[in-house]
């Protein structure tokens, strides 16, 4: 069969395929035992129908995304592939499925998914489930990775895809899924199968872009979870671009202080630590920067920081303490051990 | 002896870990993680929560291997892992989704699925077409 799998009429259908009476007798029969089975398998299509918002465009189609071909069980590497290859980090689907498959399970697990795009170079950072989240990233040309069950509730058939397009007139979404590199899938039977595996979906942009539909909350998540394994100087780019969105994050102004510290940039630390300190009187926040203004060689502003952070909050009191103790040895004199 | 050979490794990961700490809260910076986990829980974590996720990366590592991953890969895999990643994964690494694409569990429910395929609600067979 040549012609894409959208959703057509059966009409048009019965014209271009000789098998079509037969499977629309089938999907009667279908339809029938269905019914029969579970009372609520046909109540998705008495929903009202969904009106796009009228900012989206019409049809969009991230075309020069790449296509790396699966038909056994690597579905979930050839997807990080391609969401990376898109995003200008080329890994190979050998290297990702070292990464990311597990054998005696026969796929791949959503966590180390997004580990993995991080490992690439990637901040992965998970989207709503919703259908216009998915347009919003596609709109912005985000392609964008998706877990699927293609089978049942009872009889699962787990599968992440690339969602890379969509057709508003047509009513489809366009995928490199599996072996076909341009599968149309109906909104209808996309969203049976999304809904199965929780509506779960992700996008993978190089640090300093951000996605346009995640949450401050998940938008937060990744890019601590990226700072972890990247290199600092990555990760500063990714905290920069996302407090300049969310100014009024504590995690993201840390964040940004600490990769800056971890690349040397002292002055650069010191602003941000400033910044977060005056603006949320965190402990952690003037703990971090009393440590910085001793290293600025400026003990007694750095002393009032840190006095701060102990009489803040007890959590942090360990590590207040020990640094008060390494300003007393400073300013005791030149040849105290730091 | 696997029990041993387990019960050994995680007391190594365990000492091995606070060692870093003790280092770490002396001489630098309080990490971003950290702070993004205080203000999740409006406060640090006590020790036995710092010690459960050096289990819980123990086990996955364990998990992975025995799944078939490579030791070396699954190191470098657990490595990766936020606290939070890891304590997640261990609760479900036999009971998370693993996408693997179309092959799973598709034989013993052929008729059904193509039926089902068919009316559009499912997509498992590249040959079907939903009616609709």
């Amino acid at each position: 069969m040549v012609s894409p799998k959208s959703s057509r009429s059966p009409a048009r259908c019965a014209e271009r395929t000789p098998g079509a009476g037969r499977r629309r007798f089938l999907a009667a029969a279908g339809a029938t035992a269905l019914v029969a089975l579970a009372g609520c398998a046909a109540a998705p299509t008495l929903r009202p129908a969904w009106q796009a918002p009228a900012d989206l465009p019409r049809r969009v189609e991230l075309a020069d995304t790449p296509f790396f071909p699966d038909d056994t069980y690597y579905c979930g590497p050839a997807a990080l592939a391609t969401v990376l290859g898109a995003a200008g980090l080329a890994v190979s689907v050998d290297t990702l499925a070292d990464q990311v498959f597990v054998p005696a399970r026969r796929g791949s697990l959503q966590i180390e998914m997004l580990v993995a795009a991080r490992r690439g170079g990637a901040v992965a950072t998970l989207i709503p489930g919703e259908r216009e989240a998915l347009m919003r990233e596609l709109a912005a040309g985000h392609p964008v990775v998706v877990l699927q069950n293609l089978g049942l509730s009872w009889a699962p058939a787990w599968h992440y895809a690339v969602v890379v397009g969509y057709d508003l007139e047509r009513g489809h979404f366009i995928l490199r899924s599996g072996a076909i590199e341009r599968e149309l899938t109906s909104f209808r039977t996309f969203e049976h199968t999304w809904a199965r595996s929780g509506r779960w979906a992700f996008v993978a942009l190089p640090p300093g872009q951000l996605p346009a539909s995640a949450t401050e909350l998940e938008a937060t998540r990744a890019l601590v979870a990226f700072e972890r394994g990247a290199p600092p100087e990555a990760a500063e780019r990714g905290y920069a671009a996302a407090l300049a969105h969310w100014p009024a994050s504590l995690i993201l102004a840390m964040g940004l202080g600490n990769t800056r510290y971890a690349q040397g940039d002292l002055t650069g630390a010191e602003a941000a630590f400033g910044d977060a300190a005056r603006r949320h009187d965190a402990p952690a926040a003037h703990h971090n920067l009393a440590v910085v203004l001793l290293e600025l060689g400026r003990p007694r502003e750095a002393r009032a920081a840190a006095e701060r952070a102990l009489a803040a909050n007890g959590a942090l009191g360990e590590a207040a303490r020990a640094t008060l103790a390494r300003i007393d040895a400073v300013e005791n004199g030149p040849d105290s051990p730091r | 002896m696997e029990r041993f050979k387990r019960l050994i490794s995680i007391l190594m990961i365990v000492s091995f870990t606070n060692v870093l700490f003790i280092q770490h809260a002396a001489a630098t910076l309080i990490s971003t993680e950290q702070v993004a986990r205080a203000v999740a829980a409006e406060q640090g974590r006590s020790g036995h929560a710092r010690l459960a996720d050096v289990l819980a990366r123990a086990d996955v590592q364990q998990e992975l291997v025995r799944l078939g991953v490579s030791a070396e890969d699954a190191q470098l895999r657990i490595a990766a892992l936020t606290d939070d990643e890891a304590a997640l994964l261990a609760q479900q690494i036999e009971s998370a989704p693993a996408g693997s694409g179309v092959l799973g569990a598709i034989l013993l429910v052929f008729f059904v699925l193509l039926l089902t395929d068919i009316l559009g609600f499912t997509k498992v067979f590249p040959f079907t077409r939903s009616v609709r």
